[in-house]
């Protein structure tokens, strides 16, 4: 089925977003936005009119860093979009801050109630402006309990975990240390 | 209004808890619903009865070991989660699958959401206070389950697919059987035509009862059936084809407004579809093996990865980040009935208790696919 297909990167481009293509067949998504936390909002209501829909929320765990980029709890919350009427799909990604506090977009999406509240269950990420942030799958006394925070141990820095090109310099140095033994 | 008024209505109003062994919640579901009269004013649903934590169980044991888990999130139509697993970590190891194990992958995931449509027509039909249906459908969904057990092992939670193939080839009896299956299928059509779709009775409870707009399935992402009764044709099996589908000719039926009739008039038109896609892959099966060479120690490269398919109810999405190791770091999987029932606050407003129930049941909910 020839479907017409349309690049929605300059759109989101245009509306000063961090969006770089990413390769389908190895990634399953199009698009892959790192967002600002104070453009969560911004981003979700251009997605909405532009006719995506939400396919979820979630969060994601690795080591804070540290030193530089403070701020940064080392949990991130990611989206996915993608379209009904063509082969689009966006991940978007926003570091959540210190104070756990990520804008609520379920007055856009009324959609990301739910996987919001599950996000707060599973991360302790806190949705500002979300009417009903109460335990959704976990039981209402394990308001506190985060079973997807990973273990220190099993923590693992964001560089070790993405597609990146181009690995941090001192990790870089090391690893051409070790293949030179 | 005046006060007293105000306060009158107040004194009719009152919590009724619909579940959590409510029958057709199907499931261990709750629904506080605030009441008035007959008149539900603000359904709640409350999950979780049945929460595994099966994204967690997903983090912690090597990807080969997670198999079994996903054919336990939606029991009723089980292969297509087992698709969708096999194929991400195929994807994010790029692993090859032979011509004739998607071939089989197709025909069994049709088989399975064939049964399911059947089992969800049993089941709404009994909601809607008709106790006929259910034994014709279970009638026709024993032989399926027949079928799939001579090849995969299990009835309902099946582990058949394996990275780079299946797990065994399918026989001359499988193949005859299915083919029976599909010409015995066709004829019961008329059988369920003249017992439901033309059933006066059935039609009011579901003629404009529960319509969902386009745009609100598209503010709450809903998807499957329950998205193509409000006449959007996205599947995911034509959107973004993935396996062998593109090889095949089959419609995606819509509806038109968006109400309970049109969701069930989706999926019975579905049924017929999915058995033009298992003729098709079985004139054309080709032959080969069914299985390719895969290390036993699969490694998840650093980065992430996302894989949709279709399943019965919907998009099923599984998002993976790896590590390096064979363990995910991060699996996620998105299951289309939660985002699918989560429009029920908004589209049970003001509306009588007996319809919420017709509602519930033409969305097919399988509980433990949403509490996960």
């Amino acid at each position: 089925m020839a479907k017409e297909t349309k690049d929605y990167k300059k759109d989101f481009l245009h509306q000063g977003f961090d969006a770089t293509e990413t390769a389908y067949d190895q990634r399953g998504f199009h698009l892959e936005v790192v967002l600002d936390v104070n453009q969560v909002r911004k981003f979700a209501q251009t997605a909405y009119e532009l006719g995506f829909y939400l396919v979820f929320v979630t969060g994601f765990h690795v080591r804070p860093d540290e030193g530089h980029d403070k701020g940064n709890s080392g949990l991130e919350v990611v989206y996915q979009f993608a379209r009904y009427d063509q082969l689009y799909r966006i991940k978007a990604c926003v570091s959540v801050p210190n104070s756990l506090e990520v804008p609520s977009i379920s007055d856009i999406y009324q959609g990301a109630d739910w996987h919001e509240r599950e996000t707060r269950d599973l991360y302790g990420v806190v949705f500002d402006g979300h009417p009903n942030l109460k335990p959704l799958l976990l039981a209402e006394e394990d308001v506190d309990f985060h079973p997807l925070l990973k273990e220190e141990a099993n923590l693992k820095s964001l560089h070790e975990v993405s597609w990146s090109s181009e690995p941090p310099k001192a990790v870089k140095g090391e690893a051409e240390a070790e293949s030179g033994q | 209004m005046l006060e007293s008024e105000y306060q009158e209505h107040q004194q009719n109003r009152f919590f009724l808890n619909m579940g959590p062994q409510h029958p057709s919640t199907h499931g261990v579901l709750l629904i506080v619903l605030e009441m008035e009269g007959e008149y539900v004013l603000d359904p709640q649903p409350v999950l979780g009865f049945i929460h595994r934590m099966h994204e967690k169980m997903g983090e912690s044991r090597p990807c080969q070991a997670f198999m079994p888990n996903t054919a336990r999130m939606d029991y009723v139509c089980a292969l297509p989660y087992n698709h969708g697993y096999v194929s991400l970590i195929e994807r994010k190891a790029g692993i090859e699958v032979p011509k004739r194990a998607e071939y089989i992958r197709v025909i069994t995931s049709e088989l399975n959401r064939i049964a399911s449509h059947l089992l969800w027509l049993g089941a709404y039909l009994l909601d809607l206070g008709a106790f006929t249906p259910i034994l014709y459908g279970f009638d026709d969904r024993e032989h399926i389950l027949d079928i799939l057990e001579s090849i995969t092992g299990s009835r309902l939670t099946y582990c058949y697919y394996r990275f780079g193939g299946v797990y065994q080839d399918i026989d001359d009896k499988f193949i005859e059987a299915t083919r029976a299956f599909v010409k015995r299928m066709r004829k019961r059509y008329a059988i369920y035509e003249k017992l439901v779709t033309k059933n006066i009775i059935f039609i009011k409870r579901t003629e404009n009862i529960g319509i969902v707009s386009p745009d609100m399935a598209l503010r709450y992402g809903m998807t499957g059936p329950n998205l193509r009764g409000s006449g959007i044709a996205y599947d995911v099996r034509k959107n973004e084809p993935y396996s062998v589908y593109p090889e095949f000719d089959f419609e995606i039926p819509v509806g038109e407004q968006g109400d309970c009739l049109d969701r069930y008039m989706v999926r019975i038109r579905e049924i017929e579809q999915s058995l033009r896609i298992i003729e098709q892959a079985l004139d054309r099966l080709p032959e080969g093996p069914v299985r390719s060479k895969v290390p036993k120690n699969i490694k998840l490269t650093p980065g992430d990865c996302n894989f949709a398919v279709e399943a019965a109810r919907g998009e099923l999405s599984y998002y993976l980040v790896g590590d390096g190791t064979s363990t995910p770091y991060r699996l996620k999987v998105r299951v289309p009935s939660y985002s699918n029932l989560s429009c029920l606050p908004e589209l049970g407003r003001g509306i009588l208790l007996p319809d919420l129930v017709s509602i519930l049941g033409s969305f097919d909910l399988v509980i433990p696919e949403i509490d996960r």
